[in-house]
């Protein structure tokens, strides 16, 4: 289980940093991720998740803090070569599978970008043979290569985005939302591509959401975001049973479950940062509660939480 | 109950370069007065067709009503000039709408855009719209109201956008509300809250909702009744235990197995498999036949008639046919029929906990 992938340690985001304006959208956060398995990250809209993996993934520049993929701080200077490496290695999905095809390009150059930048195919045909095993991969078949992403339902377009994430052959995959603008059963579809995908080569993913029944479906462990912190995380399992932290129940008593009974007796827990209320001496910290299962805390409450936590019955 | 609202088969088609596309292919329902029904269905299944319809938002040079009626109020809006349409719209029936970036006007301020309805249909002055209007600012949960109803709308969240939509949409008291995935875009924590806020209001003002989703666990959150659309057609109706608890059509049987659970730890998800049909082409048989594994040989060649299972559920499956083998549904559906009194997987004794 030891082996990382990727690790996330103290990293830092802020934007327009120093003026009035400033934004702390992450604001000193640890995880890592294990090869071969599924982080998912979750929170409302603006608690810094997208910004997590763009960061991750360096489209920005962080403010503090390091990430290592593979041992490697992503973040430093590198020479062109291991900077092409390192974007082979590490992939992402976008959310909007409208916006993130290019109108005026063929699915073929779509897909093949990616393998044209990196040197993939040493010919014509070859290019060719890869785009169309890719699409066969993700499950749409050789016709469709010639065609425009306009033609495409946006089930099918998410399909082309996960084929050009493949066609470099990562090891690493950051989905942003990937599933939030799809239908619920073109969703179920995606989803379970990806698992496939996951089996058959060995990739690990970051999966960013705030469709939580998703995620919990898909994941290993899970990052709960809250206003750029991570306040809590577990296993998906020990999350969805024991989830220790006030803004982690009030989530999950937010999600509308497909059962009108069940529906009908639902009570939402409204979350209130004030209702912690923290001293000035108390040191809030990101404290190992159970084993493996993590929670942004004071002193007092990790006490609290580590005397009602109910372990897994086996 | 009063019907409020009665749609009787409607067709309507659009005119494309390609051809005709069929969207709407015969559909019926009826509104109740106060109730809240839900159109579930993926994209392009003509759930927002429909609606748009009886709204008559749909571009009169390609779009066309090829048969039925909608009925509100003694007349059939299908009929009505766009000059007498205006006098419904926002006042009688009014429509939220998903995107509540894109709904408002970003150059109005949000208190003007309120008032428009009010000053529109309603004689009075604009001094008592501008009260009306900080009472609806009130009523939606948008705090300093006084102040901030001359604000625009990039100064408010996703979320109070959609407040400040829904409290245009009720200005006038509308007798029914259509809310089109009013909440798709927003966060489950402010998803809660509106649907919160739409129940609040509809006990209020005894206003009907046409809810159109394709999240099921919000239908059944918010529904009374649902209606399951495939197709450009309704294929199954019923009430919200009905259609949750004992669904007969198997397209509503894979929606439903497509859900995530939250208890269970299923492998593998189930995936309705293929595309939606083709409109343009609108299979001759039942439209779901396709990617049915519980298709029949008449699937193909005719479409179903709607059976009745109750007095108010109905669905469109020859797998109803009293001639039609007893097909097993999956193992998800039965578990949820077990616990439905008139199922026929019912057991007496598998109360729920």
């Amino acid at each position: 289980m030891s082996d990382l992938l990727l690790e996330v340690k103290n990293l830092k985001q802020y934007f327009n940093e120093g003026k009035a304006s400033e934004v702390r959208a992450i604001d000193d956060i640890s995880f890592s991720i294990n090869r071969g398995e599924t982080f998912g990250l979750v929170g409302e809209s603006g608690c810094g998740k997208s910004t997590t993996g763009r960061t991750i993934i360096r489209l920005y520049d962080a403010t503090d803090g390091e990430v290592l993929f593979n041992g490697v701080n992503v973040q430093d200077k590198k020479t062109k070569a291991a900077n092409k490496d390192f974007n082979r290695k590490m992939q992402m999905i976008f959310q909007d599978p409208y916006a993130s095809l290019n109108p005026r390009m063929k699915v073929m150059d779509i897909i093949a970008e990616g393998i044209d930048v990196h040197g993939l195919a040493n010919s014509k045909k070859e290019r060719r043979e890869k785009v169309i095993s890719l699409l066969e991969t993700v499950g749409l078949n050789r016709e469709h290569a010639e065609r425009y992403p306009h033609e495409f339902s946006g089930g099918q377009r998410q399909r082309i985005g996960i084929a050009r994430a493949l066609a470099v052959d990562p090891e690493f995959i950051i989905a942003d939302e990937p599933i939030s603008a799809l239908d619920v059963s073109i969703q179920a579809q995606v989803v379970n591509l990806l698992k496939d995908l996951q089996e058959e080569r060995g990739l690990t993913y970051l999966f960013i959401a705030h469709d939580l029944s998703m995620v919990k479906y898909i994941s290993d462990r899970i990052g709960v975001m809250y206003y750029g912190k991570l306040v809590e995380m577990a296993s998906a399992d020990e999350l969805y049973r024991n989830p220790m932290h006030a803004y982690t129940k009030s989530l999950l008593s937010a999600i509308p479950l497909p059962d009108p009974i069940y529906e009908r007796s639902r009570v939402r827990t409204p979350y209130n940062p004030k209702d912690h209320n923290y001293g000035s001496d108390e040191h809030v910290e990101f404290r190992e509660i159970a084993p493996e299962h993590f929670v942004l805390c004071s002193d007092k409450e990790s006490e609290e939480m580590k005397k009602n936590h109910v372990p897994k019955e086996s | 109950m009063s019907k409020i609202l009665q749609v009787k088969d409607l067709e309507l088609s659009f005119h494309t370069f390609a051809g005709e596309v069929k969207a709407i292919r015969g559909v019926n329902f009826d509104l109740n007065k106060g109730e809240t029904l839900a159109i579930v269905g993926e994209s392009g299944s003509g759930k927002s067709v429909t609606t748009k319809s009886i709204m008559r938002l749909l571009p009169e040079s390609s779009s066309e009503f090829k048969n039925g009626e909608i009925i509100f109020d003694g007349k059939d809006l299908t009929k009505l000039s766009e000059r007498e349409m205006q006098k419904i719209r926002g006042k009688d029936i009014s429509m939220i709408f998903q995107d509540p970036m894109t709904s408002l006007n970003p150059t109005m301020t949000i208190g003007k855009q309120i008032m428009e309805p009010i000053l529109k249909h309603q004689k009075v002055s604009k001094d008592k719209a501008r009260k009306v209007a900080i009472e609806l600012l009130n009523m939606v949960g948008i705090p300093n109201a006084e102040n901030r109803y001359k604000m625009y709308p990039h100064q408010f969240s996703g979320g109070q956008r959609q407040r400040i939509v829904i409290a245009t949409a009720l200005a006038c008291n509308p007798q029914i509300l259509i809310a089109d995935e009013p909440t798709t875009a927003l966060d489950v924590t402010i998803q809660a809250q509106i649907l919160e806020l739409m129940k609040d209001i509809q006990k209020k003002i005894d206003t009907s909702i046409i809810f159109i989703t394709h999240d099921l666990g919000v239908v059944a959150n918010v529904a009374d009744r649902v209606a399951v659309m495939y197709g450009g057609m309704i294929v199954e109706i019923g009430t919200v235990d009905e259609i949750f608890y004992n669904p007969q059509h198997p397209y509503t049987w894979g929606l439903l197995s497509s859900m995530p659970s939250m208890d269970l730890n299923e492998e593998k998800l189930y995936a309705i498999p293929g595309t939606p049909p083709d409109l343009l082409n609108p299979p001759k048989g039942d439209a779901f036949a396709l990617r049915s594994e519980y298709a029949l040989k008449i699937d193909m060649e005719q479409p179903p008639p709607f059976f009745q299972v109750s007095d108010t559920h109905y669905a469109a499956t020859w797998l109803l046919h009293p001639q039609a083998p007893q097909v097993e549904p999956p193992a998800g559906i039965i578990e949820r029929m077990r616990t439905f009194p008139g199922s026929r997987y019912y057991e007496a004794t598998g109360g729920r906990a």
